[in-house]
C-alpha cells in the first residue's frame, strides 16, 4: 500500500492521521504518533492512533511533562529508542500508565528539526519480544525519517501561521535533474549527462523531493511543473 | 575507541567535549588557519548550542584523538550558513536521511605516520567507521562532509574515498575547503575495514564509556550554581505572559545552555492540541 501524499490535499488533522494509521499498515507497525513544539508559540501540537481513552488521560494530566520520549528525542539528532530512555520514577510511572492503556513498549521516536528552528517527532511503537523489535527497527528506521519530515512540514505548512510560504529553494542542480526526469532520463542517464555518479544524482532528487514535499519523484516533478521551476516538455 | 556525545548525554561528558574544543581549536583556529573563534584556547561556534551528535575518538589515556560533529540537513546547519561560499551561493541539500558532518579532525601531534593505532590513518578510519554506523543504524543514507584537501589525501589513501563533490573547492583561511559526499553504505564499511585492519566493535562499551565521563565530585559542585540559574530561568518564563516575552525568556535561557552555563534546556511546553 503506497502512503497517501499529504501534501496533494488540504492538510487537515484527519489526513495526517490518516497518513499515521497507513505508514502503520505498511510498515507493521502497531502505533504511530506525531508531535510538533513550536516553542515561541508555547505549545506541543500532535496527531496519534492511539485510542481515544489514552490521549484524553494524557491530555487531561498534562503527561507531556512526564514523556521522555519527547523531551529526549526533541534535543536529539538521531533517533531515541525507548529501550535507551534512562529510567527515572516520573518516567516509569508514565509508562506503567501507557501500558495501562495498552501503548506498546518497544518503540522509537525520530526527531526533525526544520529551517526556523521548528522542531517535530514522530514516534512508532509495537509490542513483542526486543529482539523483534530490533530487526523491524533496522528495517523501518530510513522509512521513518523520510515519514517524519513529510509529516513535520505538512504541519509546519498547514498550521504554523509565522512564516507561511516560504520554502526552502531548490539548487540549480536539482532544478536541472528533475527537467531531465520529467524529459524521461533515467537517474543513470543523467548521472553521464551531467558527469556526475549515479548515487549523487539520487542525493540531490531525495533533497528536491524533501524541498516540494513530496513522497516520489513524480510527485516532485509535478510539483516542479506547477511551480513553473521546471519546463514540462 | 568511538564515544558518541549529544544532548543526551553531554552532562556526563563535558570533560571529554571540553578537550575536544581544544582539539578544534588546536587544528581549525592553528594548523589550518580557519576563521573560527577561539576562545580560551577553545573553539566553538553557534551550531553547537544546535545539539549536535559528537563522534569522538579516544584514546586509551582517555585523551582526545579524533572528531567530527554531524547535524541534520533539514534543518539549520553549516553549508546552509557558513559554508554556502563552496556551494557557491546555491541552496543547500535539505534530505531526511543526509547528515552534515562537519569540523572533522584528528590529532596530528599525538598521532603518528604509517598505519594502525596511534597512527593518523588508524584514527581516521576508526573515526569514520563510527561516524558511518552511527548514521547507518539512525536511517541515514549519506553524509555530506565539509573537510580540508589534506583529510581528503587522507580518506583516498584509506580507501575511503568520497564518490563526489558538492559545489567548488573554496579557501576558508589559509587552507582550501570541499563538501564530499560518503554514502553509510555496509560496502563502505567493509573497506575502511579491511584497510585498516579494524574489525572489533569500535564504540566504547559501557565500562569503557565510564572511564571517559565525567569525575562525579566536581560535577556536584558545579550543580549548585546552575541550580540557581535554573530557577531564575524557570521564574522568567513562568512571568511571561506575552509570546514576545515568553520569545525573550526562551532566547535568553538557550543562549546560557549554549554557553554552557546552564545544564537544561527549556521545558517542553504544555500540550495544547491532540488530534
Amino acid at each position: 500500500m503506497a502512503l497517501i501524499d499529504i501534501g496533494l490535499e488540504q492538510t487537515s488533522s484527519a489526513t495526517l492521521q490518516d497518513f499515521l494509521v497507513k505508514l502503520c499498515e505498511r510498515l507493521g507497525l502497531e502505533h504511530a504518533a506525531y508531535a510538533g513544539m513550536d516553542q515561541s508559540q508555547g505549545d506541543i501540537r500532535g496527531f496519534v492512533t492511539y485510542p481515544e481513552e489514552w490521549v484524553r488521560h494524557y491530555r487531561e494530566n498534562n503527561l507531556a511533562k512526564g514523556d521522555a520520549t519527547l523531551h529526549l528525542a526533541s534535543r536529539s539528532i538521531a533517533p531515541v529508542d525507548w529501550s535507551r530512555i534512562p529510567r527515572s520514577e516520573e518516567y516509569d510511572r508514565f509508562l506503567d500508565r501507557a501500558m495501562d492503556f495498552g501503548i506498546p513498549r518497544n518503540g522509537v521516536t525520530v526527531p526533525v528539526r526544520g529551517p526556523f528552528g521548528d522542531i517535530g517527532m514522530l514516534s512508532v511503537s509495537m509490542s513483542g519480544s526486543a529482539d523483534a523489535w530490533a530487526r523491524t527497527y533496522a528495517r523501518v528506521v530510513p522509512e521513518l525519517q523520510v515519514a517524519a519530515v513529510h509529516v513535520h512540514d505538512n504541519v509546519v505548512r498547514a498550521f504554523a501561521s509565522p512564516h507561511p510560504g516560504i520554502r526552502p529553494t531548490l539548487s540549480a542542480r536539482e532544478v536541472e535533474i528533475l527537467q531531465w526526469i520529467a524529459v524521461g532520463k533515467t537517474q543513470r542517464d543523467i548521472g553521464s549527462i551531467l558527469a556526475i555518479s549515479d548515487r549523487t544524482v539520487e542525493v540531490h532528487l531525495r533533497s528536491a523531493r524533501t524541498k516540494l514535499a513530496a513522497l516520489t519523484t513524480a510527485q516532485a516533478v509535478a510539483r516542479g511543473i506547477k511551480a513553473r521551476l521546471i519546463d514540462p516538455e | 575507541m568511538i564515544i558518541i556525545v549529544d544532548a543526551l548525554n553531554r552532562h556526563e561528558y563535558s570533560g571529554l567535549l571540553d578537550r575536544m574544543f581544544q582539539l578544534r581549536a588546536q587544528v581549525f583556529g592553528g594548523r589550518l588557519g580557519w576563521d573560527v573563534h577561539v576562545e580560551n584556547g577553545r573553539e566553538v561556534d553557534q551550531f553547537d548550542a544546535l545539539d549536535p551528535g559528537y563522534v569522538i575518538g579516544v584514546n586509551e589515556d582517555g585523551e582526545v584523538v579524533s572528531c567530527v560533529r554531524a547535524l541534520q540537513t533539514t534543518g539549520p546547519h553549516m553549508l546552509a550558513d557558513v559554508f554556502s561560499a563552496i556551494l557557491g551561493g546555491e541552496a543547500p541539500l535539505r534530505s531526511p536521511t543526509v547528515w552534515e558532518s562537519t569540523r572533522f579532525c584528528v590529532d596530528t601531534k599525538r598521532l603518528g605516520l604509517g598505519r594502525g593505532p596511534g597512527t593518523i590513518s588508524g584514527a581516521t578510519s576508526e573515526l569514520m567507521i563510527g561516524s558511518l554506523e552511527w548514521a547507518m543504524t539512525s536511517g541515514i543514507s549519506d553524509i555530506v562532509t565539509v573537510i580540508d584537501p589534506i583529510m581528503n589525501k587522507v580518506l583516498k589513501r584509506s580507501n575511503n574515498a568520497p564518490y563526489d563533490y558538492l559545489g567548488e573547492t573554496t579557501q576558508m583561511g589559509k587552507v582550501p575547503a570541499m563538501a564530499a559526499l560518503l554514502d553509510c553504505t555496509p560496502e563502505r564499511i567493509a573497506r575502511v575495514r579491511e584497510f585498516s585492519g579494524i574489525d572489533h566493535d569500535v564504540f566504547a562499551n559501557e565500562s569503557q564509556a565510564r572511564r571517559f565521563s565525567d569525575a562525579a565530585p566536581v560535577a556536584k559542585a558545579e550543580k549548585a550554581t546552575d541550580a540557581q540559574m535554573q530557577s531564575y530561568l524557570e521564574e522568567q518564563l513562568a512571568e511571561a505572559d506575552t509570546a514576545r516575552d515568553r520569545a525573550a525568556a526562551l532566547r535568553t535561557w538557550n543562549e546560557l545552555y549554549a554557553r554552557g552555563l546552564v545544564a537544561s534546556r527549556p521545558p517542553i511546553p504544555a500540550l495544547s492540541s491532540v488530534s
